[in-house]
């Protein structure tokens, strides 16, 4: 059974003043196996944003299903959102959401804190995490006394520190520099290969090419999926590169 | 056209910002109306006719002056308050291209349109309202009320002045805030990145000694006129020990929570206490602020309401009888010439002395160590040793409560109002005495000084006795005279017969004794009125005017809390917090903020109380329970206000964070 499917997912916006309803979804179809680390990519507008949205419940699709092991997300009730959330999900936002009142080690804490773990078990989950992210330096430092790849790092970290099923990844290398960008992609990387499934929405071709199969989205549609299979990085890049030309272009649908 | 530009987008702005300007405008409405109305007040004709109306008016421009340094105050506070919100405002008019001139010119005339408006309505709502604070007023003094209805142009031209200055002060306050900033500081202008705010513990042991010794002095002071001195010195600590604390000791507080690592990461506390520290930093003066106008708020309206509850009871208090006399150096021969133009026109008055109390006597104002009296004076007043001794031959004891105590030269007796008097020995100046009896009680009505100071009653064996006491007191040996006179009588007459008595005892008795006064309670009553009520009312007023400036620091800082909090529980929610989780951190985090104040402000008032109640007395109020009513009365209603007002701002915050 795959970990994550999504079916014929349609949303549509509608202004409050009777305005012109804005179509960002018009029929999402796909799935996500265990382990996977797939990118999904698109220009701006074209229903990304929304979908990482309604997969990790912070929206509420007009017309489709979402089922993350099994579970419908989208018949959740309101109260368990939260705590399902909490559970099965970590985040990883391009503008890093830290808390500017936490420092570093009470960030990566609050989902632990949110979850009711005594001090004892929040630090063994911590312990594994900050060696593997070399952050352990930083813990009692502030957000704004650490660098931008830092503070990703801590965001990767408190996304991983609650073991969820799915991370979600929206534009996680869009506020670093290149050298930063290509240290987490590589973080990402390991992180995969032990095991962890990611969900990344990005439009940077090289942070797409890190990742193991690629979507693409066009006009609130799944246009068309690459997978790495055994491509390196750099031809995964060319062939990103060209779908993208093809999309832009007017290409036809292809599988 | 251009200059109709900028105008037009002024009006524009400050539709826009109505969330703060309104406040804003209210604030300066409310005080030019309660400025123009203190200031007519003040010179209003009417008061005039007031018999007391030099001090009456004396009161009410010191409460104009009150609320002119408040006005400046709150109103700049208000003005600061909207500038720093509205950086970002004008950094982006700045990068559209606007220079910096054509932006002072914005201002310019957003401040001149709420100049106008606030002055227009404050000046005409006060105007208004003028005549029934008149009439307020005198209802308050009891005093007939007239007719008729005056604008006395000197109070409107001050109200002018005054405002005029405040709202130019503001723009020039403005002006060189964009004049100082660039444009992309004013961009970001509220949002600075913000440091974790140091723990003071200097400040922070500062505050908790100055509260300490104010609390103690507070607790210790005895005398009441001691208190009167040393109650401002303990209000300057407590105001010292108030910003310390709020400052420097709820961070050093808050971080010592932190560090309990199993109090802190529990979900209840994990957020508030983080949360608070930075909010403490922001807002640590503001609140202290709140603190000590809630403090001087309730204590205001809760004396001046006693005093003007208790008027009666402060009446009895300083008039114990209806009609009283008291003559300084009055022989024999005098005192039964005294009693007998009494009598002649009390009668005359068809009236009959009742609880009549007459008592010859000499009283020292002294020094007590122990049980040793001195003269030496060089010890000020605030020391609180002086001590009150009434000297009363035995004869006249034995008149007074029918016995027949026989006295030695060498024996007393001794009753003691006040204070302590150890051993059976009382000594003055080498002056022995032995207490040969401790009285239970006398007849005696000097109850009022007896409050002010410590006091006994010496009962000796004769006016020989009392020489000698006064020989050793004094130092320049001089003659004593003779012995005083006091009597006092309750007439059963309604106000006007007991005036008309007063000053017909008045013009008989100086005749016979130059040093001779007549009081009266009902020919005082009036003044007692004009200045109580006087008080009262100017409590009311200041009252409303201090809960008016606690609402406004409310209402800014729910706003700038709200605008701060915003992303935070926003971030919060990403993370896997429910509504209602979030719901309940802000609630527990603004709720402990906004009633540390009013908590911090009931403690302040219950350790001054005792010396409250020691001052009261010097002002004649001694009904303690009274006043510990009204004080927990007001304490209720200003509580019930408080929450209101924290009810309808909590619901602006509500609607910015989500």
């Amino acid at each position: 059974m795959p970990l994550l499917e999504v079916y014929n997912l349609k949303k549509i916006y509608t202004t409050r003043f009777g305005g012109n309803p804005v179509q960002a979804l018009t029929n999402v179809t796909f799935s996500i196996e265990q382990g996977e680390f797939t990118a999904v990519m698109g220009e701006s507008g074209s229903g990304k944003t929304t979908l990482l949205n309604i997969i990790a419940a912070l929206d509420k699709p007009t017309s489709g299903e979402v089922f993350l092991n099994g579970k419908n997300i989208v018949s959740i009730k309101e109260k368990e959102i939260s705590a399902f959330r909490r559970d099965n999900i970590g985040f990883v936002f391009q503008d890093f959401n830290l808390l500017d009142t936490f420092s570093i080690k009470d960030n990566i804490f609050l989902p632990l804190v949110l979850a009711g773990k005594s001090y004892e078990e929040m630090i063994e989950l911590l312990k594994p995490i900050v060696a593997r992210l070399k952050i352990e330096d930083i813990l009692e430092k502030y957000p704004y006394e650490v660098s931008g790849g830092q503070k990703q790092k801590t965001a990767i970290a408190r996304a991983l520190v609650t073991k969820p099923q799915l991370i979600l990844a929206d534009e996680p290398t869009g506020s670093l520099d290149s050298r930063s960008s290509s240290e987490l992609l590589h973080l990402f990387n390991e992180i995969n290969n032990d095991g962890q499934t990611i969900l990344m929405v990005t439009h940077s071709i090289k942070a797409a090419s890190f990742a193991k199969r690629v979507l693409f989205i066009k006009d609130g549609e799944v246009f068309h999926q690459l997978y790495k299979g055994s491509m390196s990085n750099e031809e995964l890049y060319q062939k990103i590169s060209d779908t993208l030309t093809l999309i832009a272009t007017g290409g036809a649908h292809s599988e | 056209m251009n200059r109709f530009f900028y105008a037009k987008l002024a009006v524009n702005n400050i539709k826009k910002n109505a969330q703060t300007y309104i406040p804003y405008l209210l604030t300066g409405i409310g005080t030019i109306m309660m400025f123009y109305n203190m200031s007519f007040l003040a010179i209003a004709k009417d008061i005039g006719s007031l018999s007391d109306s030099a001090q009456l008016r004396s009161l009410l421009s010191f409460g104009a002056g009150v609320i002119a340094v408040f006005s400046v105050i709150f109103l700049f506070y208000t003005n600061s308050f909207l500038t720093k919100r509205r950086k970002k405002e004008f950094g982006l008019f700045n990068i559209l291209g606007m220079e910096k001139k054509h932006i002072a010119r914005i201002i310019f005339w957003e401040t001149l349109f709420t100049a106008v408006i606030s002055l227009g309505v404050g000046l005409a709502a006060g105007i208004l309202f003028s005549k029934l604070m008149i009439l307020l007023l005198f209802k308050i003094i009891t005093f007939k009320v007239t007719f008729g209805f005056e604008i006395p142009i000197v109070a409107v031209i001050n109200t002018c002045v005054l405002f005029g200055g405040i709202f130019l002060l503001n723009l020039i306050y403005n002006v060189f805030q964009v004049h100082l900033s660039k444009p992309i500081e004013l961009l970001k202008g509220s949002s600075v990145g913000e440091k974790e705010p140091k723990t003071n513990w200097l400040i922070a042991i500062i505050g908790a000694v100055s509260l300490a010794i104010a609390y103690y002095i507070a607790l210790t002071t005895e005398s009441p006129l001691a208190a009167l001195f040393l109650f401002f010195v303990a209000v300057i600590l407590v105001m010292i020990g108030t910003y310390c604390l709020f400052t420097a000791g709820s961070i050093a507080l808050l971080k010592m929570l932190r560090k309990n690592k199993s109090y802190y990461y529990q979900l209840k506390h994990f957020i508030p206490v983080s949360g608070m520290i930075y909010r403490m930093k922001q807002n640590a003066a503001g609140l202290a602020n709140i603190c000590i106008l809630s403090t001087a708020v309730i204590i205001m309206l809760s004396t001046t309401v006693s005093m003007y509850v208790g008027m009666e009871d402060l009446l009895r208090t300083r008039y114990p009888r209806n009609i009283l006399v008291s003559a300084r150096n009055v022989s024999d021969e005098q005192a039964n010439k005294l009693d007998a133009a009494i009598e002649k026109h009390t009668l005359e008055a068809g009236l009959i002395p009742k609880d009549v109390i007459r008592y010859r006597s000499m009283s020292f104002a002294v020094s007590q160590d122990g049980a040793n009296f001195t003269s030496d004076h060089s010890n000020n007043f605030a020391a609180g040793n002086i001590a009150m001794v009434v000297c009363l031959t035995a004869d006249e004891y034995n008149r007074m409560e029918n016995k027949s105590v026989s006295l030695d030269r060498s024996e007393a007796l001794l009753y003691t109002l006040q204070g302590d008097i150890p051993g059976d020995t009382v000594n003055f100046n080498g002056f022995e005495l032995s207490v040969k009896d401790r009285l239970a009680s006398l007849e005696t009505e000097d109850k009022m000084s007896a409050l002010l100071t410590n006091s006994y009653f010496l009962i000796v064996a004769d006016v020989d006795t009392i020489k000698q006491i006064y020989n050793s007191l004094s130092v320049n040996q001089g003659d004593m005279g003779e012995l005083s006179y006091y009597y006092g009588f309750d007439v059963a007459a309604d106000k006007e017969a007991q005036i008309s008595l007063v000053s017909a005892l008045q013009k008989a008795l100086k005749e016979i004794n130059a040093d001779c006064y007549v009081e009266g309670a009902e020919s005082a009553r009036a003044g007692f009125y004009s200045i109580y009520g006087g008080l009262f009312f100017l409590g009311i007023f200041l009252g409303l005017l201090f809960i008016m400036a606690t609402v406004l620091i409310i209402y800014y800082k729910q706003i700038a809390e709200g605008y701060d909090d915003r992303e935070r529980f926003e971030i919060m929610q990403k993370v896997g917090m429910s509504r209602d989780e979030v719901k309940q951190a802000i609630k527990s985090q603004v709720l402990a903020v906004f009633f540390l104040p009013l908590v911090a402000a009931v403690i302040h008032i219950g350790f001054a109380f005792k010396v409250i109640t020691k001052m009261l007395a010097v002002l004649n109020l001694t009904n303690v329970q009274l006043f510990a009513g009204c004080t927990a009365l007001t304490i209720l209603v200003f509580a019930v206000f408080y929450v209101i007002i924290y009810g309808l701002t909590a619901r602006t915050y509500y609607h910015i964070v989500s």
